[in-house]
C-alpha cells in the first residue's frame, strides 16, 4: 500500500495541474472547506490513529485537537520540514516529488485548527526544494487554494516559507518556533506546549512534513481505512530511509510494523545485504537512534511501544568492515557541533566526548577517558534540558554496552535512565 | 496543596517551583543559574537537579513546577552524581585561577567545587589546550572564545571564567532592558557577550557584576591605583563614602545586611591610610537643596515638567543614549558625588590652604556607573578632575582583605567634621523614594514657610517599582513618582511621551530598590538582602537628631562663606551640570 510515494514519479512538482489531474489533487482541501466544518476535520484526523512522523510519534489529532480547543483570535500552523538527522532525506524527497503534498496537509492542518497563517520552516540546506516549494505556493495562490478566501469560502490561509539555517535542534518544535521568532534555536521549557502558548504566543501545531502529506489520504479515503494500514498502535505507511550496507539504498514506503529484518532483506525494500558483506548491526532511527545486533531485527517498528524507537525511519546498516571507532567519532563530532548550548551537561558533555572520540580515533585513549565516557554519557543521558543530550549518549550507550570489551576492554552497567 | 520533600510534607501553591518550596522551608539546593531576582528560572546550569516521583531522569528544580502527588529526594546517590559530574565539566571550562581571582573566597562556582570535592581536574582545561605548544592538533581545535573586555570604565568581563549560566544576558533585558549581552556561537563555542563582540557599551548600572556567579563580569578594578595613591608621599588621598556603603560594608566580614557600619567604614579607611574621610551624605543634602531650589523655580516658569532626579549616572545615561528628548527633563543638578567633590578641591582646600592638585580624591561607591561619571568630559568644576577614582564595597573589601584589615577589630571612628556631617534626609539617599522624601522635607518646608510637623512622606516609600503620590502644598498638588528599575522608567516614559500620565517630579534609579541594590555592593544580594539593608537606612534617618537637608549646619556655613545661595552663580560653576544627546 503505497501512500505517500504513489505518484512520485508520475507528478510534474513544478506544474499543480499534474497534481490536480493525477493524484486528485486539492479535493481533500475542497471536501474539508465545501463538505466539513473544522471539528469534523480535527475528529477524522483522530480517529485515523496518525502519529507524527518526526520522531517522537505524538497523535497528530490530540495535538490539533488541543490548539483548536485553545481559545485565541490568532493561531498558527507550521511545517517542520528542518530533516537535519544525519542519514535522513525522506522529508526532503517529499518536497522534491510532490510538493502540493504538503501544502494540501497544511491547509487541511490550518483549516482544522483555525490557523490564517500558516508556515513552512525548511532546513536551510534545502535550496532547491525551497525553490520547488516557492513555485508550487505560487500556483496553489493563482488557484485560491491559498490566501484570501480559500476557494472561494470565508477562509483565509496564507502560507509563508521560512529557511532555517540548518540547525540540528530547530527540528525541535519549540527550537523552531524561536527561530521563526528571530531568536536563538534553543528549546523552550514546556510545557506550556506549543498547541496551547507556541509562536508569538499564541496556539500553534508543528507538524512533520511527512505527517502532513498523509493527511490528504485521510481526508479523502476516511479515517477508517488509514487505521486499517499498519500496525494497531500506529497505523499507516512509513517513508523508512535504507542507507549503508543494504543493496537498494534510498526511500521504501512501508507499513508501521514492519520489522526491520523485512526492510532489510525484503527484495521490496532493501534487498539483503551488499554482496560480500557481512551484517553486523543496524542503527534505527538516525544518528540518535539505538543499535540493533542482528538478534534483535525481528522486531516490528511502529510508534507507540517499540524497544527500538522508529525515530524518523531511517535505517543504517553498518556490515562487518565498518570501523566502530570512526562512527563513534562521527556521531560525538555531530552531537557536539549540533548542541544549541544551552544547558550545561550537553554543552561540556558532548564536547568532552568528542574530545575523548578524537583520542580514541587515533588509539591515544588515556585511561581516566574510560571512566570520564562513563560518567558523561550517564550525565547527557539523565540530566539534560533537551532531549538532545539523550540522543547524542544513545548510540553510544549501546555501542559500551556491545563491543566496549572489544574496544577499551571495558563493560558499562546498565543505566537506569537510558 | 502539599508536597513531599525527602519524606516530608510541606505546603505548596500551583506556582511555586520545587526550588522555591525548598529555599522557603530552609532546603538547600545548589543552584548558579536560578536567582530571586531572575524569575522565572531556565533551568540552565543543571545543579538543581532532584529525583521526583513524577519523572524518569531527574529533573531541575527551578523550573518543575510543584502538583499534586509530587515527591521529591533532593540528596540522593544520582542527585549527588549529577551534580558533581557537572561541576566537574564546568569547573574544567572554567579558567580556574582562584589564588588571583577578584572572586576568591566569594565565588559560587569555588564553593561549589568545594561542597562537592571537585579539586582536580578531571578534563583537560581548554585554556589549558590553547597554551600546550606541543599538542598543536588541540590548539588548532580548540573550541573555546574567550572574551575579554575592559574598554569602559566601569565593567570588566573575561570570559574564560564564565559558566553560560546566563544571568547577565536575563537581568540586563528583563530588569533594565538594555540587552548588552547576549549568546554568541553555539554548543561548546557558545560565549556570551555582546552583539557582534564590541566592547560592551551600556548604562553601566553594573547589575550583571553584581549576579555574575564568578569572575566573568564584574566592576573594573581600581584598587591598584589606590594603593599606588596611598603610597604617595606627596599626595592626600581624601575619601568620600556614599550613603548606602554603611549600611552594607558589613555584609563582606560577616555581617547581616543592614547593620550600620559607619564607624568601622571611617576606620578602615583610616586605617588604610586615607588623610581625610568626608561623607557623600554632605554632598547629598547639597543636592537636595539645589535640586529643591530647582523645582521650585520650575513650578514659577511652569515647566519644563516632570523634573527628574539626576543623582544615578546609569538613569542620566540611559536618558541620553535612549530617550535624549528627555534630556531638559533632567535636574541640572549634578549627583552628590559629584558636589562634594569640587568642593573639596575648591573650597576645603583653599581653607586649609592645600594645594587641590595634590589632593587625590576618591570616592567608596555602592556602584559601578559612578566610575564611569567619574570619568565624564564635563565633570571638571574645581578645574581639576572632581573625582579621580571610584571604588566599589566590594573593591574596598577586597583590598582591605589583602591589607589584612578586618574592621570588625577595628574601633569605630567619626567622619573628619570639616565635609563629614549628615542628615537622616542625606541617608535616605541610600534607597529608592529617599531622594524624592528629603527633597519634599526641604521644598515643602521652602514653599510654605512653615516647619513640618511630620518629616516622614510614607507614600513615597516602599519596594513596589514605581510609586506615585499627590502631595498638597499651599494650594499646590503635587504630583510626584518613585521609579526603580529600568524597565519601570522605560514604561513611565513611555506613558510620558504618550501623555497618559503627568507628573512634577520624578525620582529615578536604576537598580532595584536604589544604591542598596547597587551593581557595586556585595553578593549575593536578592530582594529578601535588600529589605534587610532599607530597614537599616530608614532606622537611621529615624535616629538621627537632624532630618531636613537644609538644617545641615556645615552647609548652613558653606553657603554663607562660599556659595552664597541655592542657584548662585558659584553653585551653578560647581553644582549644575549639562547633558550630552548621546543616541546613535
Amino acid at each position: 500500500m503505497n501512500i505517500l510515494t504513489k505518484n512520485w514519479d508520475k507528478i510534474n512538482p513544478l506544474d499543480i495541474n499534474s497534481y490536480i489531474r493525477t493524484g486528485g489533487g486539492y479535493e481533500s482541501l475542497r471536501k474539508c472547506i465545501r463538505e466539513m466544518n473544522p471539528a469534523q476535520v480535527v475528529d477524522e484526523i483522530e480517529k485515523s490513529g496518525l502519529r507524527g512522523r518526526g520522531g517522537a510519534g505524538f497523535p497528530t489529532g490530540e495535538k490539533w485537537e488541543l490548539a483548536a480547543n485553545t481559545p485565541a483570535k490568532t493561531k498558527y500552523f507550521i511545517c517542520n520540514l528542518d530533516e537535519s538527522e544525519p542519514g535522513t532525506y525522506k522529508d526532503r524527497v517529499i518536497a522534491e516529488k510532490n510538493p502540493h503534498q504538503i501544502i494540501e496537509g497544511l491547509l487541511i492542518g490550518a483549516f482544522a485548527v483555525g490557523a490564517k497563517r500558516a508556515f513552512i520552516y525548511i532546513n536551510g540546506h534545502y535550496r532547491k526544494q525551497n525553490e520547488i516549494l516557492k513555485v508550487a505556493l505560487e500556483q496553489a495562490r493563482e488557484k485560491e487554494f491559498v490566501g484570501h478566501s480559500v476557494m472561494g469560502s470565508a477562509i483565509d490561509i496564507e502560507i509563508d516559507i521560512f529557511q532555517g539555517a540548518g540547525a540540528y535542534i530547530c527540528g525541535e518544535e519549540t527550537a523552531l518556533i524561536n527561530s521563526i521568532e528571530g531568536k536563538r534555536g534553543e528549546p523552550r521549557l514546556k510545557p506550556p506546549y506549543p498547541p496551547v502558548k507556541g509562536l508569538f504566543g499564541k496556539p500553534t501545531v508543528v507538524n512533520n512534513a511527512e505527517t502532513l502529506a498523509n493527511i490528504p489520504f485521510i481526508i479523502k479515503r476516511g479515517a477508517k481505512i488509514f487505521s486499517q494500514i499498519g500496525a494497531a498502535v500506529s497505523p499507516g505507511t512509513k517513508l523508512f530511509v535504507l542507507e549503508g550496507a543494504v543493496k537498494n539504498r534510498g526511500i521504501h514506503e512501508a507499513p508501521l510494523g514492519t520489522t526491520s529484518q523485512e526492510l532489510i532483506y525484503n527484495s521490496l525494500y532493501g534487498g539483503g545485504i551488499e554482496s560480500g558483506k557481512e551484517f553486523w548491526f543496524a542503527q534505527i532511527g538516525g544518528a540518535s537512534g539505538r543499535l540493533a545486533p542482528a538478534g534483535k531485527l525481528d522486531q516490528p517498528l511502529a510508534y507507540g511501544k517499540s524497544e527500538y524507537t522508529l525515530g524518523c525511519g531511517s535505517i543504517f546498516v553498518v556490515d562487518k568492515s565498518a570501523n566502530i571507532k570512526d562512527l563513534l567519532f562521527s556521531w560525538a563530532d555531530f552531537f557536539h557541533r549540533e548542541s544549541c548550548g544551552k544547558c550545561v551537561p550537553c554543552r561540556e558533555g558532548t564536547y568532552r566526548l568528542w574530545e575523548i572520540a578524537k583520542r580514541l580515533k587515533k588509539n591515544n585513549l588515556q585511561k581516566k577517558d574510560i571512566e570520564n565516557i562513563e560518567d558523561i554519557l550517564w550525565t547527557l543521558s539523565s540530566t539534560t534540558f533537551c532531549p538532545l543530550g539523550n540522543f547524542a549518549a544513545v548510540a553510544w550507550n549501546d555501542a559500551m554496552r556491545m563491543f566496549g570489551r572489544e574496544i577499551f576492554n571495558i563493560e558499562l552497567g546498565e543505566s537506569e535512565f537510558v | 496543596m502539599q508536597i513531599k520533600i525527602n519524606n516530608k510534607l510541606y505546603e505548596a501553591n500551583p506556582d511555586d517551583t520545587i526550588l522555591a518550596v525548598c529555599r522557603r522551608n530552609g532546603i538547600r539546593l545548589p543552584v548558579l543559574c536560578a536567582h530571586p531576582d531572575l524569575l522565572p528560572s531556565e533551568g540552565v546550569c543543571r545543579m538543581c537537579l532532584v529525583e521526583s516521583n513524577q519523572s524518569k531522569g531527574l529533573v531541575s528544580s527551578c523550573t518543575q513546577k510543584a502538583c499534586e502527588g509530587l515527591e521529591v529526594q533532593t540528596e540522593t546517590e544520582n542527585v549527588n552524581r549529577a551534580r558533581k559530574i557537572n561541576l566537574e565539566l564546568l569547573w574544567a571550562d572554567h579558567a580556574g585561577k582562584c589564588a588571583s581571582c577578584k572572586r576568591n573566597g566569594r565565588c559560587e562556582l569555588q564553593s561549589l567545587a568545594k561542597e562537592y570535592d571537585v579539586d582536580e581536574f578531571k578534563f583537560v582545561p581548554r585554556r589549558k589546550e590553547l597554551e600546550s605548544g606541543d599538542e598543536l592538533d588541540l590548539v588548532k581545535d580548540n573550541w573555546s572564545h574567550v572574551a575579554i573586555d575592559g574598554k569602559n570604565s566601569s565593567i570588566a568581563r573575561d570570559s574564560q571564567f564564565c559558566v553560560e549560566c546566563r544571568r547577565c544576558v536575563k537581568i540586563c533585558r528583563d530588569m533594565q532592558t538594555v540587552e548588552a549581552y547576549g549568546m554568541n556561537y553555539r554548543s561548546s563555542k557558545t560565549n556570551i557577550g555582546t552583539s557582534f563582540e564590541i566592547p560592551l557599551d551600556c548604562i553601566f548600572c553594573g547589575q550583571c557584576s553584581a549576579v555574575c556567579p564568578t569572575a566573568a563580569i564584574t566592576e573594573k578594578d581600581d584598587t591598584a591605583e589606590f594603593e599606588k595613591a596611598l603610597g604617595d608621599p606627596q599626595k592626600m588621598v581624601i575619601v568620600q563614602t556614599a550613603p548606602s556603603v554603611r549600611f552594607t560594608f558589613g555584609e563582606e566580614f560577616g555581617e547581616a545586611p543592614g547593620t550600620f557600619w559607619e564607624g568601622k567604614l571611617v576606620a578602615a579607611l583610616k586605617r588604610l591610610g586615607c588623610d581625610k574621610v568626608f561623607d557623600t551624605v554632605l554632598g547629598a543634602d547639597l543636592t537636595i537643596i539645589e535640586e529643591a531650589h530647582e523645582l521650585i523655580q520650575r513650578v514659577k516658569n511652569k515647566g519644563p515638567f516632570p523634573m527628574f532626579t539626576s543623582c544615578c549616572p546609569s538613569w542620566i545615561l540611559y536618558v541620553e543614549k535612549y530617550w535624549p528628548e528627555f534630556i531638559p527633563n533632567l535636574s541640572s543638578c549634578k549627583s552628590p558625588q559629584q558636589m562634594l567633590a569640587p568642593l573639596m578641591k575648591t573650597y576645603w582646600a583653599q581653607k586649609e590652604k592645600i594645594n587641590p592638585d595634590q589632593i587625590i580624591s576618591v570616592s567608596i561607591m555602592p556602584c559601578t556607573s559612578k566610575k564611569y561619571e567619574a570619568q565624564r568630559k564635563e565633570i571638571n568644576a574645581s578645574g581639576y578632575r572632581d573625582v579621580d577614582m571610584v571604588l566599589t564595597v566590594r573593591e574596598l573589601a577586597r583590598l582591605l582583605r589583602k591589607k589584612k584589615i578586618d574592621p570588625r577589630s577595628l574601633k569605630e571612628k567619626k567622619f573628619d567634621p570639616a565635609l563629614g556631617v549628615s542628615t537622616g534626609a542625606g541617608v535616605l539617599f541610600a534607597q529608592s523614594g529617599g531622594v524624592m522624601e528629603a527633597a519634599l522635607r526641604t521644598a515643602v518646608e521652602n514653599i510654605t514657610g512653615e516647619e513640618l510637623g511630620k518629616v516622614e512622606f510614607e507614600m513615597v516609600r516602599g519596594e513596589s517599582g514605581a510609586r506615585c503620590a499627590e502631595i498638597g502644598v499651599d494650594g499646590l498638588k503635587l504630583r510626584v513618582a518613585v521609579v526603580h528599575e529600568i524597565k519601570n522608567a522605560k514604561n513611565l516614559l513611555e506613558s510620558l511621551k504618550k501623555g497618559e500620565s503627568n507628573y512634577h517630579f520624578v525620582e529615578v534609579m536604576a537598580c532595584p530598590n536604589g544604591c542598596i541594590g547597587g551593581g557595586g555592593q556585595p553578593v549575593p544580594a536578592g530582594p529578601a538582602v535588600r529589605k534587610a539593608r532599607i530597614a537599616g537606612v530608614l532606622a537611621r534617618d529615624k535616629g538621627m537628631p537632624i532630618r531636613k537637608s537644609h538644617e545641615n549646619p556645615v552647609l548652613k556655613k558653606i553657603y554663607k562663606e562660599f556659595l552664597g545661595h541655592p542657584g548662585s552663580e558659584k553653585a551653578e560653576e560647581l553644582l549644575h551640570t549639562e547633558y550630552v544627546n548621546r543616541k546613535t
